[in-house]
């Protein structure tokens, strides 16, 4: 065997413990820990403006216009303003559909689903 | 109000038209650093106006929209200032600009002599013909001759805004009748 050989063999399988040693770990917390959604504001647009969480999901809002937003569903939850280049995290608790909207500018609509 | 809405809006409108036929070739609208200067006057018109209204208004919802005017208004100027600095663009004054600038001036000054209601109602009055305005200055030569992509990026990412003002100014104004 070459000593060429030798290096690619020892290559791969150091590639293959790296996927077995650093793999693992990450999917098994990947199981127990919820999601993280990301919506973005930009434009006075909420994007993605409908999205479905599971319950124990966080989301988070963040701002990229120039100005302050809020994220307010009635009764529900209300972010208060999230002032330009910030976010908001929310942590979805209660199943259920969620409409809301930006109170400063409310032509914005957004919905979140919580299964 | 309305006439006197209405005489603004013809100024500018005719300001405007001044800015189409300087200089240029037929048919050319205004340069990009004519273009940074009318939006950075825009606002800052609306940001004067909103201040005395914050201060002045009568009812909590005309307060709030005029304090909510000088925070879009700002912000929207500081990202326009940002970005004409960074493309070294420099702002050059013209007709447009300058008739912005009176009709801030003279709204101001009616304004200022108006108390109560009449004031809220001449403040919501005066925001919808600004909005309005600037909408169609947006779509009709603003965005149409901005030739910097990202200044055209910044005409397109803002207008919005304008549109939610303006539909937030004709709820209050609903409100105040």
């Amino acid at each position: 065997m070459s000593r060429s050989t030798l290096v690619r063999i020892a290559f791969i399988g150091a590639l293959g413990l790296l996927f077995v040693g650093g793999g693992a770990p990450v999917s098994s917390v990947a199981a127990e820990k919820a999601s993280i959604h990301t919506v973005v504001i930009d434009g006075l647009k909420f994007d993605p403006a409908t999205l479905t969480v599971a319950r124990g999901d966080t989301v988070v809002w963040v701002n990229k216009d120039p100005f302050p937003h809020t994220v307010t569903s009635q009764g529900a939850f209300d972010s208060h303003d999230i002032p330009a280049d910030k976010s908001w995290k929310y942590v979805a608790r209660k199943a259920g559909d969620y409409d809301y909207i930006c109170t400063l500018h409310p032509n914005m609509h957004g919905k979140l689903t919580v299964k | 109000m309305r006439s006197l809405n209405i005489v603004l809006a013809s100024a500018f409108l005719v300001a405007l038209g001044e800015v189409l036929a300087q200089g240029a070739p037929p048919g050319a609208g205004p340069t990009d650093p004519q273009i940074a200067h009318i939006v950075v006057t825009a606002n800052q018109v609306d940001i004067d106006a909103g201040k005395l209204a914050e201060a002045k208004g009568h009812s909590n919802d005309v307060k709030a929209f005029g304090k909510q005017m000088v925070t879009d208004h700002s912000g929207v100027n500081k990202q326009a200032v940002a970005l004409v600095t960074k493309l070294k663009v420099t702002p050059e004054d013209n007709p447009t600009s300058q008739s912005l600038k009176k009709g801030g001036e003279d709204n101001l000054k009616n304004l200022r002599g108006l108390n109560g209601v009449a004031f809220d109602k001449a403040y919501i009055d005066h925001e919808i013909a600004y909005h309005e305005q600037v909408l169609d200055a947006l779509d009709k030569v603003l965005i149409p001759n901005a030739k910097n992509e990202e200044l055209n990026a910044l005409l397109v990412k803002v207008r919005p805004a304008f549109v939610a003002h303006l539909e937030h100014a004709k709820t209050i104004q609903a409100n105040l009748k």
